[in-house]
Parts: C-alpha cells; structure tokens; sequence
C-alpha cells in the first residue's frame, strides 16, 4: 500500500516537474478548461470523451470539466449559458448558425488561430467559419451531399452516372419509362426540398449567387431564380417524384429506394448507414455528384459543418485556444471522423479517411470537386424565420407548381421584414 | 335503472354489441399493438418500409437486450424510482398531517387554507413552466433529481391533502374525542389513532401518486436534462440519433418503460380503483 501511494506520488510530481518545465515552452497546460458539447448520441459523445482524455495526458496538469448535453435541448439552452454562465468551449454549427451569437458578441474572435498553416489545411469551410472576414470559431467535422443510387438498377438499364442535366433527365425518363420513380423524396419536415433547392440554384447561378440569395442580397422573384424553378419543374412535370412526398419524413421515404420503386435520392451522407441496414451494399449503392446544370459554373457543394467556439464570456481562453488547435490538428480528425466514429469526413486536408467507399469519394470531391464553394444547406445560410418561410415555399411548389408567381411574392415579402432586422 | 343491462336488451341489440365489441377493442388497443409489434421487429423492416407486415426475423430478444444492456434506459429506469419513490413517501407524510390539521382541527382560517390546497389543483400546470424553471435554476436545484421531487411533492399534495381530509373528515370523530378524554397527547391521536385508520386511503393514494408522477413528461422534460437525472419517460426520445429515429428500439423502450406503472396496477387493483372514487365521496 506504503509503496502505490509513493509511486503514485511520485508520478505526480514526476508530472509537475515535466509540466512545469514544459511550460516554459508554452506547450503544457493548467487551470481549467469547461466544455459544453452537444456531441449526445452514443457514437459521438465517446468521441466527444475521448479527445477530452487524450487532451488531458498532453496536459496532465489541466483540469477539464467537460459537460455533455442533449442535442435538442443544446438548442434552447446555448442562449442562456453564453450569457449567464459562459464555458470555455462550445458546440455549434457554421455559417449563418453562428451569425446571431457573433453580432451579439457572444463568440470570441479567434482569426488569430487562423493566420498560416490553418487557414490552408481547413480552406474548404473557412468561408463558413468567416463572417466580415474574421473567424468565429473551427470545424471538427463535415459530410457531403449528393445522389445516392440504386446502381444495380443503372446497370440494368444500361445507364451510366450522368455529368450534365440533359444526361439527368434522359436517365430519369428511362426509369420513368420502366416504372421506376426517378427520385424519392419526404417532405414532410421541409429541409428534404431545401436541399433540391441548394443543389439546383448553385447549378443553375451558381455558388455566389445562392450565397447573395440566402443572405438576403438579391430578390427572389428574379429572372435567376425563376430559372432555378424552371429547371425544377421539368423534373416535376416528368413526375420524377415520388406521389404524396408531403406525408414523409426523409426516413420514411427510404422505402420506395430499398424495394426498387425509386432509383436515387438526394441526400447527405448520414443515409448510408440506413440504406445498408436495409439491405444495399456497395453493389447495389452508390453516389455521384450533383450534375452540372449551367456550362462553366464552378459547382457549390453543400456540406453541414459542426463546430467548436469560445464564448466571449469564457475564463480560460488559452486553455480552449490549445483545445480548438488540438481539434482541428489532421491527426484528431482523422481519427474522430472513421467508421468506428463519427464515420464522416475531416476537414483538415492533411487528414486521411477510412477506408469507406462513399467516404472516399465525399473526401474528394469536397477538396477537390467544389471549386464554387462549401455551403452549409439552407436551413443554416439562411436566417431560420426565412429558411422555414422558403421551405414550405419548395414543398408548395413541388405539389403545385402553378403557384410559383405567388411563392416568390410570398418569400419577397417575408424578406423585406426578416433581413431588415 | 339506465343504462339498461345488455341482457334485459332485445336479441337484435345483444348481437350487433358482441359483434361491435371485439372491434372496438382492437381498434382501440391498436396503437399499443403497433408498440408491441415495432419493438420485436428488426431495424432492416422500417428501412425497407415494412411497417405493419409480418417482422422479416424476429428480433425481439436483440431489440430489448440493447434496450437493457447497451443504452442508459437502466439509468433512466433507475432515474424514475429515485424520482418517484421519494415523490409517493414525500405527499404521503405531508398530506397525511394536513388532511389531520383540516379534517379534526376546527380554526377560522380552516376552510380557505382548505380552498387554497383545492384552488392549487385548478391550475393548469403548463402556466408553471417558465416560473418553475426560473425557480429551480435559482435554487440552484436546476437538472437535480432533488428539484423535480421536491416540485412535484409540492404540487401533488394539494390534491393528496384535498384526499386525506375528506377521509378523516368521514370517519368516526367519537374515535378522537374518547382519545381526548383519555388525555391523549394529540400528536399520538394522530399517530396511533387516525392514522391506523387511514392505511387503505394511503394506499389508494400511493398507487394514484405513483401512476402520476412515473408518468409524468412535461416536468422531467422542463426541469432535468440528460440520463443522470432524467426520468424513463424522457429517456425513450435519446433513442432519436441525430439524423434518424430508431423505432424498434424506442418502441421496446415504451414497453419497458410502462411495465411498472402496469405491474403497480395489477397487485394494487382494488386500491386504484377505491382511490379513483374515494376523494370524491365525502
């Protein structure tokens, strides 16, 4: 017994000593570090406990508390803590996500961090982390979106993946000819729709443009955007979706793909992992990105971000600067984002992926097939009155598209008051 | 008498209700058996749309095994005895001695203190939401097993002590008043004169309490957060990952979750139902 506790106290001081002597070289940590995470599903809150483990051996004199919430209830209850009893680090997402907390000055500026090697490694969000060219914050993960095909129904036909929209829609009207819905779809909870939208408009006018439209610079009822709607409609008219999409949730509408009713859906990459719970392997499943709809535009992906900030009101904010770095280091990410993870994609560019088909090919073209630009989806770029106000606009469209004329009307008018704020 | 016994009724009238009666029922146990049939089928079934058809393999043992053995459900279980069982004993004990004090004690105030338990009772609890939080959070009992007990002890002994004085109220006042006589300190009238007596209302109210508060939602959700301190009713939605809902396993976590409220029911029968109608006789 007499001879743990020496040993163990001496360890301890073994530990002070490398600490302290390691400070000089500002690289060990002490004092405390509080972290508020959303990270609550299984899967992620180990991930989420084991960086605060291996952050607390490279610091062993660090005291770090580190509080895990239910991703709903984080929600609601980031507004309270940010200005009543701030952590040294916090969960949150990209883009106009964050936009609210940076104007009320409740996230620190971390463009510090940013400067050199960063800024190169994390280039594909740092759009999405950039508000009046400063940075509000750093991503840990990210997951693409695309097409997700039956590819044993391609073969069937004999079709291949299609790169313009003419190839699109020849290859949905021969699945519409053999009595297979080109696309499903559910509605029902909006945000499906939103993404079509993304992915047209950024197509159609390209990147920029879907920036200025979400952040409220350009008008809805343009010539632009009713382009977007008019690619839209030929789909629509084709009848590539699937009947009564308004009564299901994106996870109800799996169904009509797995038994071979629809041939694709677009959707982000957290889908895999259902569709092969139902049965699709590699063989019968597989992506390819979004095909171009205009010659030449530089193609936009969307990619929802998860981040980490330091709230303004924070006590350590060393402490979570080391933490933020330690995040985003290549090393971290590729080990949080693997299949036995979070099974999505790192944002360091240094970082290597798993060995996972879809992960692979969501890596590359992330890094290097969106030259446009990473969006964050709709329901993040824009502010969350105008994106519920537009999303019901898309569903209403893609039931009744005759009432375009109105729907813009409707989203002009909403703007005016929603951005005027 | 109305309504009139099913048999005094003509032959035409006792066909058509034990025909309707079986539909009936079904139709109304029909979302509790989708719950049943949900929780022994496997994941693969709803990716596939297999709703209502027969399960693919039956799953039942993995599905209630993970339940058991690879979720916090045992801690949200545990979570709502910790929150319950302190909840009953807590209106027990309290009650118990207001509906003493208002039931033998004849005092000016007595029956507005009265009205004030009964008028507590009329208020739509949703009202609450934001002045309880707010209190809680300041007590510093905010996400605390011991700040939900405490809430809910305080709210359900207005009911328990409208309970607990009209019983005492009803029995014989000559039991006391030969105590009295005795010389009786009144603590140990109460003590070991009415509350002998009280023992069945006791346990009709435990039973009621106990459905109560193990079923409560809206509180659990409003005042705790997480598996170490929320209770089992709240714990089934951690079955929602982040992009999609597991409904096998929340199902099967529905079951679990109501088994004992159910398991109360049927060993404490005769209490439930003596207490659904006890407080309302006088």
């Amino acid at each position: 017994m007499h001879s743990i506790i020496k040993t163990s106290f001496a360890a301890i001081v073994a530990a002070g000593i490398t600490a302290t002597s390691a400070q000089a070289d500002a690289h060990a940590l002490s004092g405390d570090l509080v972290i508020f995470s959303d990270m609550s599903n299984p899967a992620p809150r180990a991930v989420m406990e084991g960086m605060v483990e291996r952050f607390g051996e490279m610091h062993p004199e660090l005291n770090i508390e580190l509080t895990v919430i239910d991703r709903e209830a984080y929600k609601t209850q980031i507004r309270n803590f940010l200005t009543a009893d701030a952590p040294d680090v916090a969960n949150w997402y990209a883009a106009n996500r964050m936009l609210p907390y940076v104007e009320a000055g409740l996230f620190e500026d971390v463009s510090d961090m940013w400067e050199g090697q960063m800024s190169e490694e994390l280039a594909s969000t740092k759009g999405a982390m950039t508000i009046d060219g400063k940075q509000y914050g750093v991503p840990y993960t990210y997951y693409q979106w695309g097409v997700y095909y039956r590819k044993d129904l391609m073969e069937q036909f004999g079709l291949s993946e299609p790169t313009t929209w003419e190839e699109e829609k020849a290859n949905c009207q021969t699945y519409l000819d053999n009595g297979i819905k080109c696309y499903t779809i559910g509605t029902k909870f909006l945000w499906t729709a939103g993404g079509w939208f993304d992915y047209l408009n950024m197509r159609t006018n390209g990147y920029d443009y879907h920036a200025a439209l979400t952040a409220g610079q350009e008008k809805w009822d343009s010539e632009k955007t009713r382009a977007t709607f008019a690619n839209w409609r030929e789909l629509i008219d084709m009848g590539a979706f699937i009947d009564n999409h308004q009564t299901y949730s994106w996870q109800e509408a799996m169904p009509f793909m797995v038994n071979g009713e629809a041939a694709s859906y677009l959707m982000g990459n957290f889908s895999v992992a259902a569709f092969r719970e139902g049965g699709l392997d590699d063989s019968k499943l597989d992506f390819y990105q979004f095909p171009e709809i205009t010659a030449g535009i530089p193609k936009g992906e969307d990619a929802p971000t998860d981040t980490f900030h330091i709230p303004s009101g924070a006590k350590n904010k060393e402490n979570a600067k080391a933490f933020l770095e330690f995040v985003v280091s290549a090393d971290n990410q590729t080990l949080i984002n693997n299949g036995e993870n979070l099974g999505q994609l790192p944002v360091n560019a240094l970082s290597s992926v798993d060995d996972d088909k879809f992960l692979n090919e969501g890596f590359a073209m992330l890094s290097n097939d969106a030259p446009g630009g990473i969006a964050q989806f709709f329901d993040r770029d824009a502010p969350a009155e105008m994106a519920a106000v537009a999303m019901e606009g898309f569903q209403e469209f893609m039931l009744f598209p005759d009432n375009l004329d109105d729907i813009l009307a409707r989203l002009d008018a909403a703007a005016v008051d929603i951005y005027a704020e | 008498m109305f309504p009139n016994p099913i048999e005094k009724q003509s032959r035409g009238v006792q066909i058509s209700y034990q025909a309707l009666l079986p539909v009936v029922l079904i139709a109304w146990l029909l979302p509790l058996l989708a719950v049943m049939l949900f929780s022994i089928k496997p994941e693969s079934d709803f990716v596939s749309g297999n709703y209502w058809g027969l399960p693919d393999t039956l799953e039942g043992f993995k599905n209630y095994g993970k339940v058991f053995f690879e979720s916090d459900m045992p801690k949200y279980l545990w979570n709502s005895v910790r929150i319950t069982v302190p909840t009953v004993i807590g209106c027990m004990i309290l009650s118990s001695m207001t509906g003493f004090a208002l039931g033998v004690y004849k005092f000016r105030a007595n029956l507005w203190i009265f009205f004030m338990f009964v008028a507590g009772n009329f208020v739509p609890f949703q009202i609450l939401m934001v002045p309880v939080r707010d209190l809680t959070v300041d007590l510093d009992m905010y996400n605390t097993v011991r700040g939900l007990v405490l809430f809910h002890v305080a709210f359900q002994t207005g009911f328990c002590t409208l309970f607990m004085r009209n019983f005492i109220r009803a029995l014989p006042f000559e039991l006391i008043e030969a105590a009295r006589v005795e010389g009786i300190a009144e603590w140990r009238i109460f003590w070991y004169v009415v509350l002998p007596l009280m023992k069945p209302a006791l346990a009709a109210l435990a039973v009621l309490i106990f459905t109560f508060i193990w079923n409560d939602y809206f509180w659990a959700i409003v005042l705790t957060q997480g598996s170490e301190t929320q209770p089992v009713t709240a714990g089934i939605t951690s079955f929602n990952a982040q992009f999609r809902a597991a409904y096998h396993l929340m199902s099967a976590g529905s079951i679990v979750a109501a088994l004992p409220p159910v398991a109360m029911f049927f060993l404490m029968q005769k209490h439930f139902i003596a207490g659904l109608t006890l407080g309302a006789v006088k």
